[in-house]
């Protein structure tokens, strides 16, 4: 795509005519520079990112330091217990403000001329104020920090959006809401985030992630060794009870589904053979009581992921994962993955979750290595002109408008429903909002 | 008796040690490098919780590799064998250097040493220098010194890349 952004050349992206049997991206979203500045400006930048948990800044002072596209923000716990976010630049010459990722602060000095801001971002003191400034200058306001555009939290998990000009939290979720509850609702005393993060580089693009976080199909092909793996390791150890891994669902067939979950939120899921090796299982007397039997059976017999447009993925499966996607280029993109988990759990439980994490989600564990080289191949392969197309119709004559009967149980309304997770008619819903977004253009403030 | 009051032998004997299992990884001698570890040795790669501190507790937080017998360390060769990981084949190339060997103590058939490791990596997205801290504690077994424990403070943050015991 040189040189033209304009609306026809991103429609030429997504081939998607559906009803003739035809549904396909152009491998130039992946690699091309003006689209991946575009999506920065208008989907980064331009509507809802996660940027935490809010166990993250659990305490008043505590910050969290992250980015929105390319602009550093910082979400701070108030002292009435609210949260702020402000943009993460000194409103004096423009330094980060925030000298850790993460820390406790009454207020924030920023290091480089000695300005300083409450928890709210108000500019309260300026060194040798009297000597450069009008004594009124401070008092407006206008050396306080921006708080960014909106900021909202559902069940635990922070959002925030540069621009002012997004529909509500609750709207842009969609039917994605309902599959938060699945993790939040679990947990009787809360969702905590593990101590202990990874950030890893790989060498493809954003829209890749978010691709095989709900792409079951390579899981039978690109995961059997880890199945291999695990099965001797087992046996080897005479493995039993919550140690065990969950194999189902590399081995073979099982009750599996996507859905496109609207706004460009898809989701995966995959029934499991052994259930009861999962750490949440212990907490099964509990959910029975509290919880509606569909709630119950899609927290205990379904391994699920969830994608969350643009930039966040919640797994249930195999273990709990949040793991975030910052695109640094179209051809490259940092991941980073926090283990999250039931606030209480026993300690059995908490180790399972753990070693399940380290088995499989990081680049030092024994899948997630194997995606990411995956990606990679992909990224590599889609270089060249003369390969066009990603075609996407798996299953299309499976795939039924609005929810099916799981859905339905559960309450909620995917804008389609696919009866196995090898199908690929999720993606375009991811797509379609790709391109709306692309097509809307920028709502930056 | 050197100036710690560790035996110089000793000293000698644990670094060759630590450069033998460099050596063993950077060409692949895999059955011989798994026959350095106890059999209930346990290989442990913290991850980081903050930008200045790693997890300290691997039970109940998260690490990079946390294993806790020789038969894991095993199934990390089966897998780089199978040839059906994407992320070890081409399996990266690696060249280990070790330097800073220090024997902390020797206690009976209980010895403890920390050292560095900087590794050179080659791989499909070009060359790469990661370092290492090790903490290691030996056990002598039918008179040869094994590895029990194998801690590594992996200094690198943004990894790019697999890491996996051939890295480390
Ligand atoms: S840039 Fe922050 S005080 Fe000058
Ligand atoms: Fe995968």
């Amino acid at each position: 795509m040189n040189g033209g952004t304009n609306r026809s050349r991103f429609s030429d992206l997504v081939d998607d005519r559906v009803d003739e049997g035809v549904f396909r991206v152009d491998r130039a979203i992946y690699t091309d520079k003006a689209v991946f500045e575009a999506e920065i400006e208008r989907i980064f930048e331009g509507g809802w990112v996660f940027l935490c948990h809010e166990s993250q800044v659990a305490k008043p002072g505590d910050y969290w330091a992250t980015e929105i596209g390319r602009q550093p923000v910082f979400v701070m716990r108030q002292t009435d217990g609210s949260l702020g976010c402000f943009i993460n630049a000194c409103s004096h010459r423009g330094a980060v403000v925030t000298p850790l990722k993460q820390g406790n602060a009454n207020v924030i000095t920023c290091r480089f001329h000695g300005w300083v801001y409450d928890r709210g971002g108000r500019c309260v003191s300026i060194k040798n104020e009297e000597a450069g400034y009008a004594a009124t200058e401070r008092s407006g306001g206008r050396f306080d920090l921006r708080r960014i555009g909106a900021l909202d939290s559902y069940k635990g998990f922070v959002f925030g959006s540069l621009s002012s000009d997004v529909p509500a939290l609750r709207d842009h979720l969609a039917a994605a809401a309902r599959w938060i509850d699945l993790l939040a609702d679990q947990a009787q005393n809360g969702l905590e985030v593990v101590p202990g993060c990874s950030t890893y580089v790989v060498h493809g693009n954003w829209k890749l992630q978010a691709e095989n976080s709900v792409d079951g199909y390579h899981v039978t092909t690109l995961h059997s060794v880890f199945a291999a793996t695990t099965a001797q390791r087992e046996a080897r150890d005479a493995t039993a009870g919550m140690g065990r891994t969950e194999s189902g669902r590399i081995k073979g067939k099982v009750p599996s589904g996507t859905y496109d979950l609207g706004n460009g939120h898809m989701g995966l899921w995959a029934q499991h053979i052994t259930p009861h090796v999962r750490p949440i299982y212990e907490a099964r007397a509990w959910l029975e009581e509290k919880l509606k039997p569909a709630e119950v059976e899609w927290i205990l017999n379904r391994g699920r992921n969830l994608y969350l447009f643009p930039n966040a993925m919640l797994m249930d499966n195999p273990s709990t994962q949040i793991r975030l996607v910052k695109p640094v280029s179209a051809a490259l993109t940092e991941v980073t993955v926090y283990c999250i988990a039931p606030k209480g759990e026993s300690k059995t439980a908490r180790a399972a979750r753990l070693r399940k994490f380290e088995d499989f989600y990081l680049t030092a564990g024994m899948a997630t290595s194997d995606d990411a080289a995956a990606l990679e191949a992909v990224q590599d392969g889609s270089l060249g002109p003369p390969s066009q197309w990603n075609d996407m119709t798996r299953g299309l004559s499976d795939l039924v408008a609005g929810p099916d009967r799981d859905a339905r149980d559960l309450g909620f309304e995917p804008a389609s429903s696919c009866p196995d997770w090898d199908h690929e008619g999720m993606f375009h819903g991811f797509y379609r909002a790709w391109l709306e977004r692309l097509e809307k253009g920028s709502g930056v403030a | 008796m050197s100036t710690n009051g560790i035996d110089p032998a000793l000293e000698r004997e644990v670094t060759a040690l630590i450069n033998r299992e460099a050596m063993l990884l950077d060409r692949r001698r895999w059955e011989e490098w798994l026959d350095l570890y106890a059999e209930d040795a346990v290989y442990w790669v913290p991850a980081w919780a903050t930008e200045e501190e790693t997890t300290t507790d691997p039970e109940t937080q998260l690490n990079l590799i946390y294993l806790k017998n020789r038969g894991r360390l095993e199934d990390r060769v089966f897998r780089i064998e199978s040839r059906q990981s994407w992320a070890s084949l081409p399996l990266d190339r690696t060249v280990h250097v070790i330097g800073n060997v220090l024997v902390e103590s020797a206690e009976g058939d209980a010895v403890e040493a920390t050292a560095n490791c900087i590794v050179h990596v080659y791989g499909k997205k070009g060359a790469a220098t990661r370092g290492s801290r090790y903490d290691f504690a030996f056990r002598r077994i039918d008179g040869a010194l094994r590895i029990a424990r194998k801690k590594v403070i992996f200094i690198d943050d943004r990894l790019e890349g697999p890491v996996d015991i051939y890295h480390l």
